[in-house]
């Protein structure tokens, strides 16, 4: 089961709104390697990792992975926080609006809806782990893309620590697979 | 254990006692410096591009607190991720620990004085039910 805390991973704090970066933001939110993808795909992941160095670790990201999504919730929320009708226009998100309102509402920057495509689970570890790698540096980089198109410290702070987690999961995924190789081989 | 009234006079606290309180150890960053970092695993960390440090201003007495509390926090998820595979680590398992009892008492300090963080607080012994109390995490 799962317990609710009731505060974020790390504080988020934005007071200059922007709707170019709440757009931007949905990319982690709703999309291909979103933070709700990465929860989705570990959890489902776990019950067939081969031990319990594996059911233990994609249950600890997996949780980590739902803290990840709230950050994110809270940064589009804060990032959209008072946008007028006419704003939202101006930054097309005048469809967003009309369906979403100031909800949050897993689709990725494009307005492409979130689909469980976008994860895996093959119930083969190897496989597993090797795509959870790729799936933690293709979020990292995405991160980076966010980085680089804002100047606001409040916003950047957070991405960084996030772009940073996915460094960190991706030597615990690689240190893990190594170890099953090991463990398995011949 | 600290004396959590002098607490309001130290406006450093993140940055003086959760320094002092850690284990001589030159593979890990304290952990208000690991939460700053995304990564209290020296060896592991990648800073992007000329990436600089951006620190946690917190506004008040409570978000000082909260930091400390999310930085503990912080270095018990990055160690807990590392023990789930490297499990026979008897230093690691040590850090993990103090750093729990820490929060702990931590914890305990924050919720007596600003309402609760989890349902299993004391102060959920009060009328009226103060798990509703703002500050909601997304509220800013």
């Amino acid at each position: 089961m799962w317990k609710y805390v009731k505060k974020l991973e790390y504080p988020i704090n934005i007071t200059k709104k922007d709707l170019n970066m709440a757009k931007n933001m949905m990319a982690q939110y709703g999309g291909p390697d979103s933070e709700l993808g990465a929860a989705l795909r570990y959890l489902n992941q776990r019950y067939t990792m081969p031990d319990e160095k594996g059911f233990a670790l994609l249950t600890d990201i997996g949780t980590e992975e739902l803290a990840h999504f709230e950050m994110i919730a809270t940064m589009i929320q804060q990032l959209m926080k008072g946008a007028t009708i006419e704003e939202l226009k101006e930054y097309n998100l005048s469809g967003y609006y009309t369906q979403h309102d100031h909800a949050n509402f897993p689709i990725d920057t494009n307005g492409v809806p979130f689909t469980t495509s976008y994860i895996e689970a093959t119930g083969d570890y190897w496989a597993d782990l090797e795509s959870d790698m790729a799936a933690e540096q293709r979020a990292k980089v995405t991160y980076e893309k966010l980085i680089n198109q804002t100047n606001d410290p409040d916003v950047i702070g957070p991405l960084s620590f996030l772009r940073q987690r996915e460094v960190v999961h991706y030597n615990r995924f690689k240190e893990l697979r190594d170890y099953y190789i090991n463990k398995f081989k011949g | 254990m600290y004396n959590y009234y002098n607490y309001f006079n130290n406006v450093n606290f993140q940055k003086q006692n959760l320094r002092n309180m850690d284990y001589q150890n030159d593979n890990l960053f304290n952990p208000y410096q690991g939460l700053v970092r995304g990564n209290i695993f020296k060896n592991l960390y990648q800073p992007y591009k000329n990436e600089k440090i951006y620190e946690i201003k917190p506004m008040n007495e409570q978000a000082k607190i909260l930091t400390d509390i999310d930085a503990l926090e912080f270095a018990m998820i990055d160690l807990n991720l590392y023990l789930d595979v490297n499990p026979d680590d008897q230093k690691a398992i040590e850090i993990y620990n103090m750093y729990r009892i820490e929060n702990e008492e931590l914890l305990k300090f924050y919720q007596e004085r600003f309402g609760p963080l989890l349902l299993n607080s004391d102060v959920l012994n009060n009328m009226p039910w103060m798990w509703d109390n703002k500050p909601w995490p997304w509220e800013n």
